[in-house]
């Protein structure tokens, strides 16, 4: 049973990580750059919904239907807006201008952002950690022995959702294969008539709403939320993204299901202390095996 | 007219690629730039389709001044660019490649796509295949259809020849005339000038970025210098 429910849970973290991990590679797909800020923009997206369910939940009569409802829908809905917003923000300000830079140029851009975001973090909203409440309540659903939480099966579909959404998103509507184009030959999607600078603005729009999503999904999980709260789990996500195969929708799945149910194993079987470092490990082997992550496309070029 | 450059020059850097290129292309017409390789030729095709800028002189386009619109925008005016080494979209189907070509379309869709797989049957055969499995030949006549697919008026190929065995590159040049036959206007870069020349209507030659002879493109198969550096002899 200790097995199953960590292998549970392993599953429900490797799902956040898989969300944020899609907005990592789409962007990375499109832009061919690292957007560092990406974690950042999932606290954004916790202090939001955290605003906006404490800030309505004394409005409506305890134990409602409509207090158990409204709160946490604006609270997911106003996280997903201000995340857009702050990610097509971001794109225009900081990444726009050097869209012609070296590559080391932007990676330090983005490492600045990052910073910024959580500096801001800091002044606006003090660095004393809020206290989350989940965005589905406490529920816990038991399966003989195994009980599961609503937070963890609500991960779950979510994340299962959005990728089945993306993977009909970008194969099947004109947008989409824009998307495609553009991250395949920016100069020949241009020929096509595509605007490539809406397309990547557009990428920044769709990553920063899934980060929102992660960010209310997590502090639903780990309620304690300070401005450093998107960093780690950023920098996991990322590397989800690599090792599933950056620019592969269904490699940032997998990678990102895998790396939650590694860490949750190394947790649970070896010491919580050095989970991280294990988890890294595991990594570095698989990278060395498979240098172009599980699912990483390498496409020959005919002549 | 068409399409008529005046005086362009551009620079990659420090370096002075282009240097004061004028030419006009009529309607109806084949016309072919020629020259070796660095002459100038695909940065001037790159420059008419705004991938690349002038520091001087224009670009009209059916009596507009196109020079400084934006390169996504210049599809909607009828000007198709068929890139150098083809660039189609790789991990893209056939099919998604040609859609792609129609993206600024609000219909016609379908019938694009009609009369792209009756010009080359092949396409449709493999519509459904990922186009960086096709040969190079394929690959050829997929950039030409997907140029097609939003109704140029102006075509304008870059090297369609490059890296063909030479059955191949009878087939492009023929499927480049009964474009022609049509109604679509040519513009065609080629290394391979015997082949550009027997097809054009008339022909500019480049060399390190000026233009340094216009004619006839029988007068200038028939020319002497042209000949000896470009035709072998």
């Amino acid at each position: 049973m200790t097995f199953l429910s960590y292998l549970i849970q392993g599953i429900s973290l490797g799902s956040i990580y898989a969300i944020i991990a899609l907005g990592y590679t789409m962007v990375y797909g499109i832009a061919k750059m690292l957007n560092f800020a990406h974690g950042d923009v999932i606290m954004v997206g916790g202090y939001m919904c955290f605003f906006a369910t404490s800030g309505l939940r004394d409005r409506f009569a305890d134990g409602s239907v409509a207090q158990a409802v409204i709160p946490n829908l604006a609270g997911l809905l106003l996280a997903m807006f201000v995340c857009t917003l702050l990610g097509i923000t971001i794109e225009r300000l900081a990444y726009k201008p050097l869209r012609q830079a070296p590559s080391l140029a932007v990676l330090i851009t983005a490492i600045g952002v990052s910073y910024f975001l959580q500096n801001g973090a800091q002044v606006l909203w003090s660095s004393n950690p809020k206290i989350c409440s989940s965005i589905i309540g406490k529920g816990v659903l038991s399966l003989g022995q195994l009980s599961i939480s609503h937070v963890i099966l609500l991960t779950v579909v979510v994340c299962v959702v959005i990728m089945l959404a993306l993977t009909w998103f970008t194969g099947n509507t004109r947008m989409g294969k824009a998307m495609r184009a553009c991250s395949e030959d920016k100069a020949a999607a241009q020929l096509m008539g595509i605007n490539v600078n809406a397309t990547i603005s557009m990428t920044f729009a769709i990553g920063s709403a899934l980060a929102a999503i992660a960010g209310v999904l997590f502090t639903s999980a780990y309620p304690t939320l300070q401005p450093t709260t998107g960093a780690l789990p950023g920098i996991k996500a990322f590397t989800a993204a690599v090792f599933g195969g950056i620019g592969s929708i269904p490699g940032a799945m997998l990678g990102g299901i895998l790396l939650g149910v590694i860490e949750t194993f190394a947790k649970g079987y070896i010491s919580t202390q050095v989970s991280d470092a294990i988890v890294f490990a595991v990594l570095i082997v698989i990278l060395l095996v498979k240098p172009a992550g599980l699912l990483g496309k390498q496409v020959a070029e005919k002549v | 007219m068409l399409l008529k450059v005046e005086d362009i020059n551009v620079y990659y850097g420090a370096i002075h690629a282009i240097k004061g290129v004028s030419f006009e292309v009529e309607e109806g017409e084949i016309v072919t730039l020629i020259g070796a390789n660095g002459a100038g030729k695909s940065t001037t095709l790159k420059t008419i389709s705004g991938l690349l800028r002038s520091k001087t002189g224009s670009i009209t386009f059916e009596d507009k001044d196109i020079s400084a619109v934006q390169p996504h925008k210049l599809v909607a005016h009828g000007l198709a660019h068929v890139p150098e080494g083809r660039r189609v979209f790789l991990q893209m189907t056939v099919e998604e490649n040609l859609e792609m070509g129609a993206y600024v379309k609000s219909a016609g869709v379908e019938e694009g796509l009609a009369k792209v797989y009756e010009l080359f049957p092949r396409l449709r055969e493999r519509r459904r295949q990922i186009a960086g499995t096709l040969s190079g030949g394929e690959q050829q006549m997929l950039a030409m259809g997907r140029a097609l697919m939003s109704s140029p008026k102006l075509m304008m190929l870059d090297e369609p020849s490059m890296g063909l065995a030479p059955i191949l590159v009878d087939q492009i040049f023929e499927i480049i005339q009964s474009l022609h036959k049509a109604g679509t206007t040519i513009l065609l870069v080629e290394q391979n000038a015997q082949m550009a020349l027997s097809v054009a209507d008339r022909g500019y030659v480049l060399e390190t970025g000026k233009v340094v002879k216009s004619a006839d493109a029988q007068a200038l198969l028939n020319d002497a210098a042209v000949k000896a550096a470009y035709l072998g002899g």
